[in-house]
């Protein structure tokens, strides 16, 4: 099972993590940023996914958290599209949460399963995205993008695809 | 030649093809299939010269997709672009007769690496 000591000794490298995928799938310079600075208030695209530890039954949440406005451009980007819909910023930030909890996942835990991301938008309340868990920020376009990975209580609703059928949990 | 491009998310199928274009391998004809049983569907359908494959999709994953295929007698040459890059996977794949695994977030140049084996430009 992680703990929260396990995170925080990988913080650095879930901060190189968020760079560089942000820098790859975004095709835009990201740095990393100080603990100071927040998303913005208005509407959160986040992405949410878990990693399954097998052995012990433990969970792993890894979430992506940006603004609409940052959402909206890394959909155009990566769909080349210059009018994205709504279904197109929650594959945008999934896949970016998918690529993550991938990375993440080689990481910290091996031998586990990963869920498929589910994507969501939310007003802002200014509330961490895992509370208890360890959070990286990265500033890109102007505006913060947040890794967040922390131990799951609660993996309802998200997509396990299995070895011989997939379940959701 | 025909590539077939299996991803769940649409974006990145879109930065797939566009790396393969950017790669060098431009002019070839794509297909996209959402998941694993799509795509089998696919490459049951009509002969397919490149597959390209997420490995968490929903429906059927990509290596229940590969070890379909290989069970059919299909040698199509398969690499997986995920974002899980163990080498427990890695392993796995080449086992069930993948060519290879591109870890997202990739470059032009891991796809080179790879694919100029089998993918002329």
């Amino acid at each position: 099972m992680s703990t929260i000591d396990e995170f925080e000794a990988a913080r650095e490298d879930l901060e190189a993590l968020l760079i560089e995928v942000l820098g790859t799938v975004a095709g835009e310079e990201a740095i990393p940023v100080w603990d100071d600075e927040e998303l913005p208030p208005g509407p959160i695209v986040s992405s949410r996914l878990a990693i399954h530890d097998e052995d012990d039954d433990s969970h792993t949440m890894v979430t992506i958290r940006t603004s609409a406005i940052v959402a909206r451009v890394l959909a155009s980007r990566m769909l080349l599209t210059p009018d994205p819909g709504p279904d197109d910023l929650l594959d945008a930030v999934g896949e970016l949460g998918n690529i993550a909890g991938g990375n993440v996942k080689s990481l910290l835990r091996h031998s586990c399963r990963l869920s498929l991301p589910m994507a969501g938008v939310a007003e802002h309340t200014g509330e961490p995205g895992l509370p208890g868990g360890v959070t990286v920020r990265a500033l890109v376009l102007g505006q913060v993008v947040e890794l967040s990975v922390g131990v799951a209580d609660d993996v309802t609703g998200l997509y396990w695809p299995g070895a011989t059928s997939a379940v959701e949990v | 030649m025909k590539i077939l491009v299996a991803d769940d998310s649409r974006a990145m199928r879109m930065i797939v093809i566009r790396t393969l274009r950017q790669a060098g391998y431009a002019g070839h004809e794509v297909i996209e299939a959402e998941n694993g049983k799509e795509a089998l569907e696919i490459a049951s359908r009509q002969a397919v010269d490149l597959i390209l494959s997420d490995w968490n999709m929903p429906e059927m994953t990509g290596i229940e997709f590969l070890r379909a295929l290989r069970a059919n007698g299909t040698t199509t040459p398969f690499c997986f672009v995920t974002s899980e890059g163990s080498e427990e996977m890695r392993e796995l794949a080449q086992a069930c007769g993948a060519l290879g695994l591109i870890a997202k977030p990739f470059t032009t140049e891991s796809f080179s690496d790879i694919l100029s084996s089998v993918v002329t430009a």
